[in-house]
């Protein structure tokens, strides 16, 4: 999990283009989207495309999506327990 | 300037729906809906969208024009027949241009340039007033979704100020890859077609069509209508999303309709701009509520038509003007279950009653919104006419360019010194907070920096009425960017990000977010003349109040694939070159820099020439009394007609002072003219341009010419107050 969460936050900075944001202050248990990294809806959307492209999960709803992207612990538990090939 | 009504003389109109006004109106009274399954060009993969699809015959497929500009020759020829009226401009909305070629063209790697020569929305205007033979201004809009709506405001504008007594205006725009997968990233397009109010609804049909409105100050013996208002706002809030409380929006209805001179229950029907998703509907009827104590009955056509983007503006202008004419107003198609978070019943059945006054909605990205009020001609009490505004002045400037910014740049021109290049990455957002532009590219980063910069150099501390913005190509990066995406990935994965970012008006409703500019806020996009056609519009639309100033830009990025494909200027060996400039105007003459003027805009054609152009100065004898510098500029593809041009401007007002083709010193790009505006105004302002070439000017000389030339003509007139 720790390795995903930190995956992750490499990947957002990087789609996001976050600029002076490093991983460290990261927060991963903040508030994503309208939290201090000013992450809007069109990050939201383009979050949706890298999950999809990196882990092969779809997010299409927009209550789902609300949730998985309520935080970065969120996001990764969502990618953990939906990846095609996690063994839960 | 004496009271002016303003008549809907006639209407060309092709949608989903059908062609022609009267058609239009029985597909409407048959109240189904015309979207279907997409089949205009083959998808690679996934569920085919619902769409809005003009299926007609009668759109040459042999013609070489792109999709758009078939659709608005149609529309305008429609409107145009058997019409004795000649109008003297054309403006038009449209926000895809040649898109649809050009797709094709890059993913077949066709580096044939002349097949991209229509990309340029620009072209659709030029494009229109050929077909229809109008040599006056042909001016391009490109304010997204509101474009048509916009065109018809600006178009209304000239016609009260006298500046023309027919004008052609309306919108268009045909489907492409760039918006039916760019919607669809935004997760705003609803499979099951459009149902815009429902409580189900799940957003848009994306769609494609034209409509032309034939608009004089002249009555003509049966007018449909007549045009009675027009208001523009910004939402200054978002790239993509509405203001959550329609706060835009609502300002654009409070101001058609004081524009009109009507109160808001004067309002018979309300054409809603109702896309059918689920934010924008939910901020337009909060708006609504916010404005009207009782609502009229009131519709969207979208679930009919599907969302025509550039088109719709116009084409629910026609719909209005249907309603007046006819007294019928059109349903609510799609919608069966109103939903109740809106608390506004839509017109679920076409109805018949009395309309004199209808309010027409159109909202775009940027939060660029546009309403109109059309009713019943001569059924109104006309304005009180708008006072004449003084001269523009100018209180502030900005450019950037190979060389830097603004006193760089001057510098070294002013010693006949080469600045072109492109702009240094440290020009590009030296003076913007780093989060506000993470996710923004090229264009849009010069252009914010060029606006705050002509803010701050304005010393204003109020913050703009409006912005105005002229680009010839648009933001070249997001767009191929999203165009390679979308293709590398099989269209699985196009970019949200680079699509909002691709619309036209992205950078000026950027600005407006940044600097919270609220009033009007228009981009055109004419080509080497975008510069020109920003100001024109603003010259029409800023009004004389002392706390009023707003910001014209100009700007367009250099992009190695695209711009040499694109702009017919650059060859495979012209290194390329890129930037813009900016003015913060006011009509305050106080304390202003310079004063500017722009006497003459025209097609170039036999009667349209530079004598007539030396005419609009006031004559070869006033000219040599005042002015003291022309920069001229004409672009590598105009080259021939454009020196012929300036050698008969010398001979004819025997001028013996320096001439300076400025894109030799700035570079080729479509708004290099908005740097040597900013130039000019540079050099009025610091006194600099008696030292010019160290070619010494008299005192009296006070003006500089900035000159346009090639198959447009223009001239702007910088001169010390």
């Amino acid at each position: 999990m720790d390795k995903l969460v930190a995956e992750l936050k490499d990947k957002l900075i990087d789609v996001l283009n976050l600029q002076g944001v490093t991983p460290a202050d990261f927060d991963e248990n903040a508030q994503l989207v309208g939290g201090p990294l000013g992450i809007d809806s069109i990050d939201v959307l383009e979050m949706v495309v890298m999950v999809e492209k990196e882990y092969g999960i779809a997010i299409n709803n927009q209550e789902i999506g609300e949730k998985v992207f309520s935080s970065l612990t969120s996001l990764a538990a969502y990618i953990k327990s939906h990846s095609p090939d996690s063994s839960s | 300037m004496t009271e002016k009504r303003i008549y809907i003389a006639s209407i060309g109109i092709v949608s989903p729906l059908a062609k022609g006004l009267a058609a239009t109106e029985a597909r409407l009274r048959d109240n189904r809906s015309a979207i279907g399954p997409l089949d205009l060009f083959p998808l690679l993969q996934g569920a085919i969208l619902p769409v809005g699809q003009v299926h007609e015959h009668e759109l040459d497929e042999s013609s070489p024009l792109p999709r758009t500009h078939r659709l608005a020759r149609l529309a305008a020829l429609q409107a145009m027949d058997s019409r004795s009226e000649r109008p003297e401009a054309v403006i038009l909305g449209t926000t895809t241009g040649g898109i649809l070629t050009t797709e094709q063209l890059l993913r077949d790697s066709d580096r044939h340039k002349e097949r991209y020569r229509y990309h340029g929305i620009g072209s659709v205007a030029t494009s229109v007033a050929e077909a229809i033979d109008c040599c006056g201004p042909a001016l391009t809009v490109s304010t997204a979704c509101s474009s048509g709506a916009v065109a018809i405001a600006l178009a209304m504008a000239m016609l009260r100020h006298g500046k023309a007594k027919t004008v052609l205006a309306g919108g268009a725009d045909s489907l492409c890859r760039l918006t039916y997968f760019g919607f669809h990233s935004l997760q705003l397009v609803d499979r099951n077609g459009c149902r815009p109010f429902d409580a189900d609804r799940h957003g848009m049909a994306v769609a494609e069509g034209a409509a032309m409105l034939l608009l004089t100050t002249e009555k003509p013996e049966a007018p449909l209508a007549e045009l009675l208002g027009a208001g523009l706002s910004c939402d200054a809030y978002h790239p993509a999303a509405p203001h959550p409380e329609g706060r835009g929006a609502r300002m654009a209805m409070e101001a058609a309709l004081a524009d009109a001179g009507l109160t808001a229950a004067e309002i018979d029907y309300i054409n809603l701009h109702g896309t059918g998703t689920p934010e924008n509907d939910l901020a337009e009827a909060k708006a609504i509520q916010a404005l009207f104590i009782t609502p009229p009955p009131l519709s969207s056509i979208k679930g009919a038509t599907g969302h025509s983007l550039a088109a719709s503006g116009a084409i629910e202008a026609a719909v209005a003007t249907i309603a007046v004419a006819k007294n019928f107003l059109p349903a609510n198609t799609g919608c069966t279950q109103p939903d109740p978070a809106l608390d506004l019943l839509p017109l679920l059945q076409p109805t018949t009653q009395r309309v004199s006054a209808v309010l027409s909605n159109s909202f775009g990205f940027g939060g660029n919104n546009g309403s109109l009020v059309i009713g019943a001609p001569d059924s109104f009490p006309t304005q009180k006419p708008a006072p004449a505004h003084p001269a523009l002045a100018i209180h502030g400037s900005a450019c950037l360019t190979g060389a830097g910014e603004k006193t760089a740049t001057t510098s070294l021109f002013a010693q006949g010194l080469a600045v072109t290049g492109m702009v240094a990455p440290e020009h590009l957002a030296e003076n913007l907070p780093a989060r506000f532009v993470r996710r923004l590219k090229r264009l849009p980063r010069m252009t914010l920096s060029l606006a705050v910069a002509a803010q701050q150099d304005s010393g204003f501390a109020g913050k703009p009425a409006a912005i105005f913005m002229g680009t010839g190509w648009g933001a070249l990066s997001e767009t191929y960017d999203f165009l390679t995406r979308l293709t590398e990935s099989q269209e699985q994965f196009p970019s949200p990000t680079d699509f909002v970012g691709s619309v036209h008006n992205g950078p000026a409703g950027q600005a407006a977010i940044l600097l919270g500019a609220t009033g009007a806020n228009i981009t055109t996009g004419g080509g080497d003349y975008s510069f020109e056609q920003a100001l024109f519009a603003a010259d029409l639309l800023l009004g004389g109040g002392d706390d009023d100033h707003c910001l014209v830009l100009g700007a367009d990025e250099g992009h190695q694939t695209l711009s040499p494909l694109l702009d017919p200027s650059i060859a495979p060996d012209t290194p390329l070159a890129d930037g813009g400039g900016a003015l913060c105007l006011s009509r305050k003459r106080e304390g202003a820099h310079c004063l500017l003027t722009l006497p003459f805009y025209q097609r170039s054609t036999a009667t349209a020439d530079i004598d007539a152009l030396i005419d609009a100065l006031g004559g070869a004898t006033a000219l040599q009394g005042r002015c003291a510098l022309v920069l001229a500029g004409i672009p590598a593809v105009e080259r021939e007609a454009g020196e012929a041009q300036l050698e008969r401007f010398i001979r004819q007002t025997h001028l013996d002072i320096p001439v300076i083709c400025y894109r030799d010193l700035i570079g080729e790009f479509a708004s290099a003219s908005a740097v040597a505006a900013a130039i000019a105004a540079s050099l009025l302002a610091t006194g600099d341009s008696s030292t010019l070439l160290g070619k010494a000017t008299t005192g009296d000389r006070h003006t500089i010419l900035v000159l346009g030339l090639g198959h447009y003509l223009s001239v702007m007139e910088f001169s010390r107050p």
